[in-house]
């Protein structure tokens, strides 16, 4: 039996199943959303070799929670323009940037300044990297024997900004 | 009170301490965010070095005794330092690193070694086998002279007339010259 109120019932039903859906279709979708971290100061020493290159490589942590895990690298140094150019406040030392998605790397794709590298995939599952693999690119700095060969004598410094983008 | 204020001035020395002590680091870490941003230092130490090159082998044939034999070379050096400071010391294969030529039996013959600071020169600066000559400066740009001017330097070699006229005809005698070059 049927009370006269159940129509209302029934539709006060619909109208919270409504709600529902609304509320679930109407949920903003989490921002997209990089890190980078476990960056270390680099250095190279006293010079020894100067008709090669000389490398230094360090592995460092890029998360991104988009669904391809994507992201974009720009880096730019502390010389002229964002200029990779360490400086001994008399002369510069010009190095080189490469990158690589993937950690352990001493060679990569080589970045220019100031120009982003696309199209980078990050195999990290926390932003610090606290679970899953430890890091997960590769950032790596050449002084190019080239340069070496004419580089003057000097204590060289200069500072290196890594910019990581979602995509 | 007054050891309370000692107390305070010892804790704020070690601090201070502690933090000389520390190596200083510049890295930035960055943040979880649309884009993220993390910076390194890079430091690196470029030693004073110098290098000389463009040396050529020195032969003097079928020389006049009359008149003393000359060769005069223009040589590569390059120094890195900030004033492209560099010293030479020249020695010889005689005794006691002397200049002297021989052919294995017959008496040593002595030779002059000459050094200029700037090429195409045909006399300089007489070294002394095993001294150094301080105070050089090079011109030059690169390392091999391959940019800027193609030579720095002058080397010049010469046998006197008198020595000339001491030695046997036909007879080959040969020596090596060793030079050094060092930063300032």
């Amino acid at each position: 039996m049927r009370t006269s109120w159940a129509p209302g019932i029934h539709f006060a039903r619909r109208l919270v199943v409504g709600l529902a859906i609304a509320i679930v279709l109407s949920a903003p979708a989490l921002g997209q959303r990089v890190r980078v971290s476990g960056v270390t100061d680099l250095s190279f020493g006293m010079l020894a070799g100067f008709q090669s290159d000389q490398r230094q490589s360090q592995s460092i942590c890029v998360y991104s929670n988009g669904q391809s895990s994507g992201y974009s690298i720009s880096a730019w140094g502390s010389g002229s323009a964002g200029s990779f150019e360490l400086s001994n406040g008399l002369n510069t030392l010009h190095y080189d940037v490469e990158w690589s998605p993937v950690s352990g790397q001493t060679t990569g794709t080589n970045v220019a300044p100031n120009v982003p590298l696309p199209g980078q995939i990050s195999g990290a599952d926390h932003q610090t990297c606290n679970t899953g693999p430890a890091t997960s690119a590769s950032l790596i700095v050449v002084l190019r024997g080239v340069d070496l060969a004419q580089a003057r004598e000097g204590n060289y410094t200069g500072s290196l900004s890594l910019l990581i983008s979602t995509e | 009170m007054k050891s309370k204020a000692n107390r305070y001035a010892v804790i704020s020395a070690v601090g201070l301490l502690s933090l000389l002590a520390s190596p200083v680091s510049a890295a930035t870490q960055g943040s979880f965010g649309a884009t993220s941003t993390g910076s390194i230092s890079i430091n690196a130490s470029v030693p004073g070095r110098v290098r000389i090159s463009g040396l050529s082998d020195v032969d003097f044939s079928n020389v006049d005794p009359s008149a003393a034999a000359v060769d005069a070379q223009s040589v590569c050096v390059w120094s890195n330092t900030s004033t492209r400071g560099y010293s030479i010391t020249a020695t010889g294969s005689g005794t006691a690193n002397a200049f002297t030529l021989t052919d294995g039996s017959a008496p040593a013959v002595p030779y002059t070694v000459e050094w200029a600071g700037s090429s195409g020169q045909t006399s300089g600066i007489t070294l002394a086998a095993g001294s150094a000559l301080t105070g050089q400066t090079s011109t030059a740009i690169s390392s091999d002279c391959t940019a800027g001017p193609a030579a720095s330097a002058s080397l010049v070699v010469s046998i006197g007339s008198p020595t000339l006229q001491s030695m046997t005809a036909g007879v080959t005698y040969a020596g090596t010259l060793t030079l050094v070059v060092a930063p300032e």
